[in-house]
């Protein structure tokens, strides 16, 4: 079992460290603005700069569909100005981020306690974005159980015969080179996804891949 | 929440026998709103009497979430059945490229222009 996530300036498990943008507490209208340090004089108005350290921005939000839209105007707009990925894949990981929320939202947390959503970009060659149910929810899985569901539904000759399930193997397994399932000490389940950066077929925007043998799914 | 509307349009069919109406998406469709708006949709389908075609005017429709195409490949199969069927016209990119990658491009047509749509549809 993984353990937690460090909060905010804590070090990194590969031992760097975090520059917080927003302070991790609740609010789905948490847009990672940092608050600019009082000014002195004209002469010393703060210039707004992509900063040049690791950048996490958490989120948590209410188990509630309702916000997702916000989060999806977030991840959409943070993709865009704090990342190299060409546009097309600021809307590819807008779906990302909405179909892990989801799945947390409904499976994995109850109605009344919360989602974290955490961007981690450690490099202009990637970004990470892990998704945290508290555990409450009505469909309990472990990280296993979970893994075992997609890896089922991952393979070609899987049907699809209902109106859910697509989420996870046919848009999030597609767009992501890794995807993992870490189990929580708080109960719940945390998704990481990663996509890089030097992805051959990054700027090629007629390729799917879906097909992309190098997909990794992981249990931790 | 995210805001959707539908509305839906008679278009004449150069056969009477088969009913064709093109429904306007305009908004996004997420899991806040789209249990409750399918609705509109089944109700069409299951009081059709005879063939019923659905052209999908995506050109407003700015997100689509998985559970909705899992919608759409529903009303595909339940329109098939009457042998009737769905066509998409004027997706946006981001919408395409979604359908495409669940595959659903496979299985129903998209047109880039209403006026192809409706050619496939109207014969």
């Amino acid at each position: 079992m993984e353990t937690q996530l460090p909060t905010t300036s804590a070090p990194l498990p590969n031992g760097e460290q975090t520059t917080p943008i927003a302070p991790a507490t609740s609010g789905a209208s948490e847009t990672g603005a940092a608050t600019p340090p009082p000014v002195s004089s004209p002469e010393a108005l703060p210039v707004a700069q992509k900063p040049a350290e690791p950048v996490k921005i958490t989120i948590t939000l209410p188990t509630n569909a309702y916000f997702m839209s916000g989060i999806r105007d977030f991840t959409l707009a943070l993709i865009k100005n704090m990342t190299k990925f060409p546009e097309q894949w600021a809307y590819r990981f807008q779906s990302v981020v909405d179909e892990l929320c989801n799945n947390a939202i409904e499976h994995g947390s109850a109605p009344g306690k919360e989602i974290t959503v955490i961007f981690l970009q450690n490099d202009e060659k990637s970004v990470q974005i892990m998704v945290e149910d508290s555990g409450t929810g009505k469909d309990k899985f472990n990280a296993a159980q979970l893994h075992e569901l997609v890896a089922q539904r991952l393979q070609p000759d899987y049907a699809f015969s209902g109106i859910r399930g697509r989420g996870l193997a046919k848009i999030v397994s597609a767009w992501t080179d890794e995807l993992t399932f870490t189990d929580l000490p708080t109960g719940g389940i945390r998704a990481t996804i990663t996509k890089r950066l030097d992805d051959p077929k990054m700027n090629d925007p007629t390729a799917l891949p879906s097909t992309d043998p190098t997909h990794v799914l992981l249990t931790n | 929440m995210a805001d959707i509307s539908i509305t839906t349009e008679d278009i004449p069919s150069t056969n009477p026998a088969k009913a064709v109406k093109m429904l306007h998406f305009t908004g996004q469709l997420d899991e806040s709103n789209v249990d409750e708006k399918s609705k509109e949709v089944y109700q069409l389908i299951e009081a059709a009497q005879g063939p019923l075609y659905l052209i999908f005017d995506l050109a407003g429709l700015e997100y689509m979430n998985s559970k909705s195409i899992g919608y759409l490949t529903d009303w595909y199969t339940k329109l098939s059945e009457k042998q009737g069927g769905i066509v998409l016209a004027q997706a946006r990119p981001n919408i395409l490229d979604i359908l495409q990658v669940v595959g659903i491009t496979q299985l129903i047509q998209s047109y880039a222009t209403i006026e192809e749509a409706k050619a496939a549809v109207i014969q």
